[in-house]
């Protein structure tokens, strides 16, 4: 029995990403995740103007800077129980759904799909087809994924201005109405994406694609037509299925979700938990059942962290982010642990939807359980359910154009206490808890998605969502681990979220 | 051909994500219509990271010629100097962009990040970070100011967070192409800033005639109260419209000025700095007493529609 260590770099994430695997012979018997950068976000907030985290915060991630800002502004509004009016929820709805469709579409045809045109599939049959659709700058896919992740994001940019990078939802709404020509803009844009979705990634109408319930249902679909399985999804699965992924990547069975884009009805008054149209829960892996969320069972470890260190796990209320690097010691991250009831947990596109209730994916949920694949294919599906969403939304707004967008606080300045603001990213959820003392912020702690599915070990030595996702998996060639990258892209990192880790150059060894 | 390394520094990927939006060229374009290769871009490079060690072996061993160094984020110099809070491959980012800066054609620095320090040199900087040859407004950054790049440039400076998706791909479309670049004092290229985010805003009106907006979510000039830069910064955003629609001021969102070496400023982003009735900063190059003067006059002479705020950005 051979044992060694091997590390992996890996590019196509939003940030830097490394995992070191103990291998005993070919199988991952321990791993470490490790991303590779601090930035000290939560230091630069301190002392800061409370609503300067709507400018500043989004600079945390490149790709969901949107989310970053509607979890900014949901906690300035908590901590000064703020309210605003049903049609600023909608346009913050239909930018944050416009951003998630966008991110969907290039981790998936950009991210993703790549590592189907790997050399090690050189000899499969289904490689002709995958240079075809997902090579970069020449596959047909990259290329409409390219455009058409592109032309979503000009919703964002008619309402906010820019993307990436702005700051238009304040407290107590947006900063600009929703006219008529904006209306029409943003359904112009919306038909053309649905348009290219409904022809080259799900080879039919949004109507039927949305209307598949179960495993049975959608296999049988696939096969029906050559403009199904040829369709970018079809291809996806198929390679995906052909490779195994079916069988790899389920990691932790606990799954969180803080339920997705507020429901506009109850936006008059100020709700510390929100109605939302997509629910939220926790569903225990232990038991099936899908349970009542509460932020207040959120914990962070730091035991494996660089951070000062205190006994067991903290609220991010009473968080402490106090950097200690201790490259010479069995701690290997700056990343925190985050746990929910002190269970690993993992968050993202397959959690909201089968936490929500979703009738397909959860058939395949049933029928195989929560594989690489079927984390990818959720992220896909709910594309479509978001394309829908956003028309909807649209048509709302066009019925209400005269009611307000922003509704001014009665004071200039969010007052001292404290707030959170939760929302669901294109990762799965994010929080941010802030405290403001003398007018100034006094403390803010942020919990990305990746952080939860990304963490190193907590207090009691259990193993974060990817790292238990790779151990026991088999590697062909360690030198090239392909299989690492399916897994782990399936996740969709965001490092730059996240990672708080120092890489000390050295490999660790956690046994004799 | 043109060959083209993108690395990440200490960077949230913005930069990336906006360049992947450009459309007037887009990132397509520039490989197909410009002949540009990127030899290595984080997001969109389907080989393995070992593929990179390889790329960047053969450019440090003048097996690879690099015409272009794209760097997006910031220069992380901390912990005590060591830079090892960007790592990459057991060393720091720090050591490696330097050592590739003296191979490159031309030196692009992809944002404000990497041309200034950015978001995250914002007090405290705990990652102690700077820009690749500024350190905020300070001339001399990771290399010193009298650095040129291989084909006779500074760094040159595409500021903006991010910076702005078509004054990138332009930028390297120039380069490509052989095109002059002309660069400002802060070594940005003057194509892109030789004009005010104020010049094409659609609410210039307000401010001709100094109707002003105490709230957010109005019509009118978020100059005065509201924390706007528009009037003192560089940039193109309101005469090439971000994703082909739209701007920030157009939004009613301030410019938070962040094309500019001290962005993010200190002072509460969403007020205006002011002496009494005056902002601190004047639009770039007016004299306070002539403001002054200019100011009631323009007020006394504000047609009804603007003082009533009826007009729609």
């Amino acid at each position: 029995m051979s044992r060694r260590t091997i590390q992996i770099e890996m590019n196509r994430v939003e940030g830097d990403l490394d995992f070191q695997l103990e291998m005993e012979d070919n199988i991952v018997v321990d791993a470490r995740c490790i991303g590779t950068l601090y930035r000290g976000f939560e230091q630069i907030m301190l002392g800061r103007k409370p609503t300067d985290a709507l400018v500043i915060t989004p600079r945390i991630c490149g790709i969901c800077g949107t989310a970053q800002l509607n979890a900014a502004v949901l906690a300035l509004e908590h901590a000064g129980r703020i309210a605003v009016p049903p049609n600023a929820v909608r346009i913050r709805n239909l930018c944050l759904m416009a951003e998630t469709v966008q991110s969907d579409l290039r981790q998936s045809f950009l991210f993703f799909t790549a590592d189907f045109c790997h050399p090690k599939y050189l000899s499969r049959p289904f490689y002709d087809k995958a240079l075809a659709a997902f090579q970069p700058f020449k596959g047909s896919v990259h290329r409409g994924a390219l455009e058409n992740s592109r032309h979503i994001v000009e919703i964002v940019a008619l309402f906010g201005g820019q993307w990436p990078h702005s700051s238009y939802m304040l407290p107590g709404g947006v900063t600009t109405p929703a006219n008529s020509r904006h209306i029409i803009d943003s359904l112009s844009i919306l038909n053309k994406l649905t348009r290219w979705f409904e022809q080259t990634v799900i080879g039919t109408d949004l109507d039927v694609w949305l209307d598949l319930q179960s495993a049975e249902q959608f296999f049988a679909w696939l096969t029906e037509k050559p403009a199904h399985d040829e369709s970018a999804t079809g291809l996806l699965t198929q390679i995906s299925r052909e490779i195994g992924l079916q069988y790899l990547g389920f990691g932790t069975p606990h799954m969180l979700s803080y339920g997705a884009y507020d429901d506009p009805r109850y936006a008059g008054t100020f709700t510390q938990h929100k109605q939302r149209l997509f629910k939220a829960g926790f569903l225990n892996g232990e038991t099936g059942i899908v349970e009542a969320f509460d932020q207040a069972k959120i914990t962070e470890h730091v035991r494996y962290a660089w951070f000062q260190p205190y006994p067991g796990g903290l609220h991010p209320f009473q968080g402490q982010t106090v950097p200690d690097y201790q490259p010479h010691s069995d701690r290997y991250t700056w990343c925190k642990a985050p746990r929910y009831q002190d269970k690993v947990v993992q968050t993202g596109p397959l959690a909201d939807a089968l936490i929500d209730g979703e009738p397909l994916i959860r058939s395949l949920y049933q029928a195989e359980g929560g594989n690489a694949w079927l984390r990818q294919f959720a992220r896909l599906r709910r594309t479509a359910k978001l394309l829908r969403t956003m028309r909807d939304t649209l048509h709302e707004l066009s019925a209400d154009l005269d009611e307000p967008h922003m509704l001014p606080p009665a004071t200039k300045d969010i007052p001292d206490g404290e707030g959170f603001g939760l929302v669901t990213a294109a990762r799965g959820g994010l929080g941010h808890w802030l405290q403001i003392a003398d007018g100034a912020i006094s403390r803010y702690q942020v919990v990305t998605p990746t952080a939860w599915n990304a963490s190193p070990k907590d207090s009691a030595g259990r193993h974060g969502h990817w790292e238990s996702s790779l151990i026991g998996m088999r590697v062909d060639d360690p030198d090239d681990p392909v299989e690492i990258g399916h897994i782990i892209r399936s996740h969709d990192p965001c490092l730059v979220c996240t990672v708080h880790i120092l890489d000390s150059g050295k490999r660790l060894t956690l046994w004799p | 051909m043109t060959t083209l390394l993108w690395l990440q520094t200490g960077s949230c990927g913005g930069d990336t994500m906006s360049i992947l939006c450009a459309d007037s060229p887009s990132v397509e374009e520039l490989v197909d219509q410009y002949g540009i290769e990127f030899l290595w871009q984080p997001s969109l490079s389907a080989e393995p990271k070992k593929h990179l060690d390889t790329v960047l072996d053969a450019i440090l061993e003048d097996r690879l010629a690099l015409d272009i160094l794209c760097v997006e984020g910031s220069i992380m110099t901390g912990p005590n100097g060591s830079g090892m809070y960007d790592p990459y491959r057991g060393r720091s980012k720090m050591s490696l962009i330097r050592q590739l800066a003296e191979k490159a054609g031309y030196l692009v620095a992809m944002g404000t990040c990497a041309a200034y320090g950015g978001v995250h040199a914002a007090p405290p900087n705990p990652t102690d970070c700077l820009g690749l040859q500024f350190d905020k407004q300070a001339p001399g950054g990771l290399l010193p100011v009298d650095w040129r790049s291989r084909r006779g440039l500074p760094v040159v400076n595409i500021s903006g967070c991010p910076a702005h998706p078509n004054a990138m791909t332009k930028t390297l479309a120039m380069l490509a192409a052989g095109l002059p670049l002309e660069l400002d004092h802060l070594n940005r290229p003057k194509a892109f800033f030789n004009t005010m985010v104020h010049q094409g805003c659609t609410r210039t009106e307000y401010h001709e005639y100094d109707v002003e907006d105490e709230l957010f979510g109005g019509k009118g000039c978020m100059f005065f109260n509201l924390g706007c830069k528009g009037p003192v910064t560089m940039a193109i955003c309101n005469s090439e419209l971000w994703n082909g629609r739209g701007s920030k001021t157009r939004a009613g969102v301030p410019c938070f000025g962040c094309t500019s070496p001290d962005f993010p400023s200190d002072h509460d982003l969403f007020r205006t700095e002011k002496i009494g009735p005056i902002p601190v900063n004047l639009p770039l190059g007016v004299e306070r007493a002539n403001y002054m003067a200019y100011k009631s006059l323009a007020h006394e002479a504000a047609p009804e529609r603007v003082l009533n705020k009826t007009m729609d950005p």
